[in-house]
């Protein structure tokens, strides 16, 4: 199958995002281990593993589409030195992945590429959940304190 | 935990090697599977989830250790475009890693830090085991050549 003009593109731009979320998860799991936060530790890796899952399938794609993948390029990976700060890193994140998703979505749409929209629509499904679920712990923040919200974090 | 001199440099050169390692086997892994490799695409797809645990390992000794992870480098991902091809640069970053790695067992005898030399000592047997799976493979299709050594690897076993 040749791929539709641009779509290669902006599949290997969704490659690097998701391979730079892999790296940023990894730290965070990591840097929440080390602190700590089992749980969190546990919510990160899971996350790692579903970013590495959506970066295989959508390398599978560009090759059924006779597209070569780019898994050379690394984006801008955030730490932070505290739990709110890997938050709030991550809500930007997972928020700039929706948006590339959603630019991505409306190519496919005009070049009439419907099986690579079909999958990216997934994707933003996912992706969408993951920017909830970082609202949700700033809020849940927010709303106990941190304090009383670190201390559920540390058994998983 | 503050680290022995050298140690955290040492063990971000194996993490950068170890997360270019997970990309250059999660290409060659879907590569394997677009072109009906069952067998080769669940082989290098393990390896590629070996990596990551080998990373997250290193990661969170480097934090133990209170260094500073470093996630942002990344080496140079050589794709194969054809199997055998695959299989070379694959025993190349495997070679290279057991340099790195055998470099940072030395460093921390000198140093005098066994916990990180132990770790690296695992990860020294993964490598040499992975180097003989890949050699293995080399002297198979020097054997039975490549179109039976491929079609071989169409099914997954069981």
């Amino acid at each position: 199958m040749k791929a539709k003009e641009g779509v290669v593109d902006f599949l290997n731009k969704v490659v690097t995002m998701e391979l730079t979320a892999v790296h940023q998860y990894l730290l965070h799991a990591s840097l929440c281990a080390n602190w700590g936060y089992e749980r969190l530790q546990h919510e990160f890796h899971e996350l790692a593993k579903e970013e590495l899952a959506h970066a295989s399938k959508v390398i599978g794609h560009i090759l059924y589409l006779e597209g070569a993948p780019d898994v050379q390029k690394l984006g801008t990976v955030s730490s932070g030195r505290s739990v709110p700060d890997l938050f709030q890193a991550d809500l930007r994140f997972e928020q700039d992945d929706v948006t590339l998703l959603r630019d991505a979505i409306a190519h496919c749409a005009k070049v009439g590429d419907f099986t690579t929209r079909h999958q990216l629509e997934d994707m933003v499904v996912e992706t969408e959940k993951h920017v909830d679920w970082f609202e949700t712990q700033l809020r849940a923040i927010k709303q106990v304190g941190l304090e009383n919200y670190l201390s559920e974090q540390i058994k998983k | 935990m503050k680290a022995k001199e050298g140690v955290i440099n040492l063990l971000n050169k194996i993490l950068t090697a170890d997360l270019t390692a997970i990309n250059q086997y999660f290409v060659h892994a879907k590569m394997c599977e677009n072109w009906g490799y069952e067998r080769l695409h669940h082989h290098i797809r393990k390896r590629a989830f070996d990596e990551m645990k080998d990373a997250e390992e290193l990661i969170e000794h480097i934090l133990y250790l209170e260094g500073v992870p470093n996630m942002q480098r990344l080496g140079t991902v050589h794709v194969g475009e054809t199997v055998p091809e695959q299989f070379k640069a694959d025993l190349k970053a495997e070679q290279e890693m057991l340099a790195i790695l055998s470099e940072g067992v030395n460093h921390c005898t000198k140093v005098g830090d066994f916990t990180t030399r132990h770790m690296l000592e695992d990860m020294v047997k993964d490598v040499d085991e992975h180097i003989d799976w890949i050699e293995t493979q080399q002297e198979l299709i020097k054997q039975v050549g490549l179109e039976n050594y491929l079609s071989e690897q169409i099914r997954k076993e069981e």
